[in-house]
């Protein structure tokens, strides 16, 4: 029995030491650029998800980092002085709780001058209260600015948030998206709803539905459901009755293919002329899932690389953006990919616009301000909804066969209604099965 | 109503795929395999690898997912479970914990965070359906699934009741050490029962490819649904666990025609009743019927009588 046990000692003090040199040779690899701490480098924090349920939205941050980081080796000018720009990132694993540790770690021992975060309120909302707390300035962006602003308890008349501001789309973008897509086809305008009982759901009941009925859409609710619903025979059978042609939902991801297969069997998608999803169907992963039944669904689209914006940070057009990620990592592009990039645009001009990024209170001042040209457009925090929020613009996208190419779907621009500026790609057709 | 009925039963089959291994686990190796669902993901992965990556047909890949899951199964018996097992009750649950935590980042790290589906592989079969009369429409594969699951669960059936392999396994999880004394050995039984239940979980994985997608954090939600069917049906009892994924589809497919909302709360409500149920029979047994049951649950607990 001892001599057991020392073995096993052995063995295992043994890997401890090997353990430990293997990290302390792998730790300059894996640490922060060191750039230097002078007082002429501006430090930006980049925190988001690259593993976990969420991980899909990192899957370009390694690409993109590196861009940008070639992109600004030889620093930035603000205002005639020449800085450093150093970027450190963090992964939030998709768990809110470990978002906000990771925020409060990096603030206390990296101190940053400018906190970047996006996608989904789990992962903006945590790390960006952790900011506040923290009295570090905070740009995100891509989770519905209402998830962001009253999710975390804003108000709507006043500025709520000293530090932390956010960019995206909100329920009004829908509205306008989808009263001018679908106006481009011939239908019953009768509309089923399939809307979780999650919080991104209810505010849409509350916030959207409402206002699509008031448009003139009929309205075809069956009411909330759980995620993780393994049957929808109820909502089909309700929308079947209905005799609805289009369908929106706003499902926890993995259960719209459920969802989308089942209502091929009862033949409901036969009968419907568009589907339209939000949170679901963003990447082209999920369509090569669905396979046949992926080609043309519709969402909304806050990122492609024919929006006609460049990315000052990663000294890209939006194309050569969307190419060079291709030819370089082999994969298909994702909205994901210009998003992260657009917090980076914004950062280099609110340092301008601020005067000096080491100065915490004057970025602070600046940010209920900033303008700045990004990937996605115009970002202007002067004209938004509310106080810490700015609206970017969502085009309307519907998912193809790729007629040339490595992959097998492509995302066409198909309406401009909620987005002016933006070209289109192809033109808007219902869907065929049967 | 009728038409929430067969899509329920049908969701069933399903169900009892799922709860089929752990049942078994459960049931011959007195083993509480939390990481089954993600050991069902694994499954997916991998036959989704052979099929996208490979080149290897569908049906094929399912054959070597299933013998490669129970190799795994098998392995895993023999290296983890069992050394586990003699560290005592709690060491066992806290080995699958972590074995799952492990399995979901490996799968993350080896096949990323992209969300997968092998229903675009097998043609229209994912969607495609039958129409009944009285305007139903039954989904094939859900039919095909439902099939399946009373094939395997049968076949399974009769393996343990009509077989000297089955009769050594309930040789075994009736009393282990007694077992080994007829010349049974227990170790033996134990690794073979591990096979075919990590098999079952990847056959069940293999399922939920086709009628969902997977991505490497699929894992926990599919325990809860298999847990829930295999406490419903009687834990251990492959007959029960038939029984309880169809009564878990079916109340979740009724609740649903309540109210949307209260699908899957539905499910959990009658997998608790049961549960309640249960605890109650056993405490009923111990205190000699149910009334001296009852009057001692109102009354104060008499720790005097529990210990004679």
């Amino acid at each position: 029995m001892t001599q057991m046990n020392q073995t096993a000692a052995g063995i295992s003090r043994r890997a401890f030491n090997r353990l430990i040199a293997g990290s302390a040779l792998a730790a300059p690899l894996i640490g922060t650029r060191a750039f230097g701490q002078d007082a002429a480098t501006f430090k930006i924090g980049y925190i988001g998800p690259q593993s976990g349920p969420l991980g899909i939205f990192g899957a370009a941050d390694g690409y993109l980092i590196e861009t940008i980081r070639a992109n600004l080796a030889g620093g930035i000018d603000v205002n005639g002085t020449k800085m450093m720009v150093e970027i450190i990132t963090a992964d939030t694993q998709s768990d809110p709780v470990r978002a906000s540790q990771i925020t409060r770690d990096m603030i206390n021992s990296d101190a940053p001058d400018l906190i970047l975060t996006h996608s989904a309120p789990e992962t903006v909302n945590p790390v960006s209260d952790a900011c506040e707390a923290g009295a570090t300035p905070c740009l995100s962006t891509v989770a519905p600015w209402e998830a962001f602003y009253f999710g975390r308890g804003g108000k709507p008349d006043a500025q709520s948030f000293k530090w932390t501001f956010h960019y995206s789309f909100g329920s009004a973008n829908f509205l306008n998206l989808y009263n001018g897509q679908w106006s481009l086809l011939e239908t019953n305008k009768k509309v089923g709803t399939l809307v979780p009982s999650d919080a991104d759901g209810n505010a849409i009941r509350a916030g959207l539905l409402p206002k699509l009925a008031e448009a003139g859409w009929e309205v075809v609710d069956p009411g909330p459901y759980e995620n993780m619903s393994q049957d929808f025979s109820t909502q089909i059978n309700a929308f079947k009755d209905a005799g609805v042609e289009i369908v929106v939902c706003f499902p926890f991801p993995p259960d719209f293919p459920v969802f989308w297969r089942q209502a091929a069997q009862q033949g409901l998608a036969q009968q419907l002329k568009i589907m339209q999803m939000a949170k679901a169907g963003l990447f082209a992963a999920e369509m090569e899932g669905l396979g046949d039944l992926g080609q043309g669904l519709c969402t909304g689209v806050y990122w492609h690389p024919a929006f006609p914006f460049a990315s000052a940070a990663a000294g890209k057009t939006n194309a050569e953006l969307g190419a060079g990620y291709e030819t370089t990592t082999g994969a298909q592009w994702a909205q994901a990919l210009g998003a992260s990039a657009s917090l980076f645009d914004a950062a280099l001009a609110l340092a301008v616009q601020a005067g000096s990024p080491k100065d915490k209170e004057a970025m602070a001042a600046a940010m209920p301000k900033l303008k700045a040209e990004t990937a996605v457009g115009t970002i202007d925090f002067g004209t938004g909804p509310m106080h810490n929020c700015a609206v970017s613009g969502l085009a309307g996208g519907q998912w193809n066969k790729a007629s040339e190419g490595p992959f097998q779907f492509q995302l066409d621009l198909v309406s401009n209604a909620d987005f002016p500026g933006i070209n289109l790609t192809s033109e808007f057709k219902p869907l065929a099965f049967g | 109503m009728l038409d929430s009925l067969i899509q329920g039963i049908l969701l069933g089959g399903y169900y009892a795929v799922l709860a089929a291994g752990l049942s078994l686990m459960f049931g011959v190796v007195r083993f509480i395999n939390l990481a089954h669902g993600d050991m069902a993901v694994l499954g997916a992965l991998g036959s989704l690898w052979l099929v996208q990556s490979a080149g290897v047909g569908v049906p094929l890949a399912i054959v070597f997912t299933l013998l490669g899951m129970a190799a795994l199964g098998w392995l895993m018996q023999r290296f983890i479970f069992e050394r586990a097992l003699a560290g005592g009750f709690l060491i066992p649950i806290l080995t699958t914990i972590g074995l799952g935590a492990a399995l979901q980042n490996g799968m993350f790290a080896a096949f990323g965070s992209d969300t997968k589906s092998l229903g675009a592989h097998i043609g229209n079969l994912s969607w495609a359906s039958w129409e009944l009369p009285g305007g139903i429409f039954v989904g094939q594969l859900p039919v095909y699934m439902f099939a399946t699951a009373v094939l395997v669960l049968g076949a399974l059936h009769l393996l343990l009741t009509r077989t000297a392999f089955g009769r050594a396994v309930r040789a075994t999880s009736t009393d282990a050490e007694a077992a080994s004394l007829c010349g049974v050995d227990p170790r033996k039984v134990h690794r073979w029962a591990a096979a075919i239940a990590v098999a079952l979980a990847g056959l069940a994985g293999i399922f939920l490819a086709m009628r969902a997608q997977v991505t490497p954090f699929s894992g926990p939600m599919m325990l809860i649904f298999a847990f829930e069917a295999v406490v419903i049906g009687g834990i251990g009892s492959l007959r029960g666990t038939l029984i309880g994924g169809i009564v878990l589809g079916v109340v979740q497919a009724l609740g649903a025609l309540i109210s949307p909302q209260i699908s899957i709360l539905a499910g959990h409500l009658v997998f608790l009743a049961v549960l309640g149920w249960r605890l109650m029979q056993v405490a009923a047994a111990e205190r000699g019927g149910w009334r001296a049951a009852l009057s001692a649950a109102l009354n104060k607990p008499d720790l005097s009588r529990r210990q004679a």
